[in-house]
């Protein structure tokens, strides 16, 4: 393991200090165990709060998305590992701005029984709250089974749909609509050239030998949908926007926002050559492209490889997604 | 000796079953570390460990003290078995809440609802062979029965046989649920630390 850490198991905790003393202007640090990131300024009086929360190694995912037009709080976990059920809802306390809270974060087996927990305590204390979860990973299973998809790239497009939404002051049941919207209108497919290792584990998440890549693994090194040799960019991009496609049909005029997102490793560049592939072929299709994100938004530590996320517009979710936001890894 | 459950009974229960986790804390691990992470040792110990710190601030409402020992023992960690507990406590919270006494005679219900809760948030059924199946032939096995030291008794011997009638099945749920093959002939690590528990009340 190669790797800028002290203690292993202090890896979270010392991101987490060095997060805040970089960006004290946008986080501040809760909890007793202080693994609730929540806007410096505290909850906005009547907003709508939304919340997200998840293991760590994804970073700008889930924590750097706190700020304005976008999250009010969030829980932090041990890398790849869901945060406890308290963390969670002294998260959505920091959330709430006495219009209720949105509970917005991946589709993952231990993240969604602990925030519903979180959310059965919550309610016990007489704050109101809703659920939606992110499931844009087409490789993670069939379209007549999306609501068992996997949360990975796409959690950046309905953090700022909905966190757009909530900042116009609408209420709960608006803000959680538009949530579900934008996870319906999001999908997501990645490639991993290289595994990333846990630091308390010191060893790989799986391997992939030094001529081989695999489309659709997930972001924890889930198994994905097919494994072969490297193919020049072209060729990996085109199968990525082929299944894209055949998953959620574009036609002429539709406009789509996309996302080419480095899993960690991969450079800028190679994101761009992948982006002049992928924009070849919306082309091809009619489809205009809006306001793209290329860089390193959703990741897995030092993973090389990249994922594609389509996020389709309508005259709803257009304006939102221009909407004004502000956060250290985000700001329009 | 109070005729039911009461906060000063479950304090003291508490006490015994975290005093019994720190015993098994290893045999958990090693337990664990074949079929999963290998952390359910820890992950007991600490989880234990936040709700005796809770203990001298539980009020005499067993509903409302229910509820804090399970807020306790989600405080630190998001492990699956840990919330699925805190589960089953949250379930007995909410039908206990408001009184100082809950008749022995309850306990096997109590049990009944939390495997429902349990079951709904975690997804898994009966014969997926988890701490459900244990849970569900305590619930069988108490029954009727309104005396603390039978029901231990019962208990215990409930979750023997629980342990005992699934070790030669697959695991259908969990992590385990990936290693199918190799949980045969094995004990469900989640069984096995349910098993401590109800040890510690014998």
């Amino acid at each position: 393991m190669k790797k800028i850490l002290n203690d292993p198991f202090a890896y979270v905790d010392e991101m987490l200090e060095g997060l805040c003393l970089a960006h004290p202007e946008y986080y501040r640090r809760l909890g007793p165990e202080g693994r609730v990131i929540a806007r410096a300024g505290g909850p906005v009086k009547g907003k709508v709060g939304i919340v997200s929360g998840g293991g760590s190694g994804h970073l700008p995912v889930f924590t750097g998305y706190v700020g304005k037009g976008l999250l009010d709080a969030c829980a932090i976990g041990e890398v790849f590992s869901s945060p406890s059920a308290e963390q969670m809802a002294e998260a959505m306390r920091a959330a709430n701005g006495g219009a209720g809270v949105l509970r917005l974060y991946g589709n993952y087996g231990g993240d969604n029984m602990n925030f519903d927990m979180a959310g059965e305590m919550l309610e016990m204390e007489g704050i109101e709250s809703t659920t939606v979860r992110v499931a844009d990973d087409i490789a993670s299973a069939p379209p007549e089974a999306r609501a068992k998809r996997r949360g990975v790239a796409g959690l950046v497009y309905a953090y700022k749909l909905a966190g757009a939404k909530a900042e116009s002051m609408a209420t709960l049941g608006q803000v959680t609509a538009v949530a579900q919207k934008a996870v319906d209108a999001c999908r997501s497919i990645g490639v991993a050239l290289t595994p990333c290792t846990v630091p308390s584990v010191g060893r790989p998440t799986f391997s992939l030998s030094d001529d081989e890549m695999e489309i659709g693994m997930g972001i924890h090194g889930e198994p994905g949908v097919q494994r072969g040799p490297l193919r020049p960019a072209d060729v990996i991009t085109d199968e990525m926007v082929r299944r894209l496609l055949s998953d959620m049909p574009l036609k002429d005029g539709d406009r789509i926002s996309l996302l080419v997102n480095s899993l960690g490793a991969t450079p800028h560049e190679e994101l761009y050559i992948a982006y002049r592939q992928v924009s070849k072929r919306l082309m091809e299709v009619g489809a205009e492209i809006v306001m793209p994100l290329v860089g390193r938004y959703a990741t897995s530590m030092e993973m090389a490889g990249m994922s594609v996320t389509f996020c389709k517009m309508d005259e709803e979710l257009e304006p939102l997604l221009k909407a004004p936001c502000d956060c250290p890894f985000l700001r329009i | 000796m109070p005729a039911g459950l009461t906060t000063n009974v479950l304090s003291d229960g508490i006490k015994r079953i975290v005093a019994k986790l720190e015993a098994s804390a290893d045999e958990l691990n090693a337990l664990d570390a074949s079929l999963g992470d290998g952390d359910l040792g820890v992950t007991m110990v600490r989880g234990g460990r936040s709700v005796l710190a809770e203990l001298p601030n539980l009020p005499d409402d067993v509903g409302m003290a229910l509820l804090m020992c399970a807020q306790a023992l989600t405080r630190l960690s998001g492990s699956t078995y840990g919330t699925l507990l805190a589960t089953g406590l949250m379930s007995a919270a909410k039908s206990t809440k408001g009184r100082h006494e809950v008749p022995w005679s309850e306990m096997s219900s109590l049990v009944g609802n939390a495997i429902g809760a349990m079951s709904q948030r975690g997804g898994g059924k009966l014969g997926d062979k988890t701490v459900l199946d244990a849970l569900d032939s305590v619930r069988v096995a108490t029954d009727g029965l309104d005396d603390p030291a039978a029901l231990a008794a019962a208990a215990n011997e409930a979750v023997a046989g629980a342990l005992e009638r699934f070790r030669e099945q697959p695991s259908r749920q969990g992590r385990a649920r990936i290693f199918a093959e190799k949980s045969v002939g094995k004990d469900d690590p989640g069984m096995v630390a349910f098993k401590r528990i109800t040890e510690a009340l014998k």
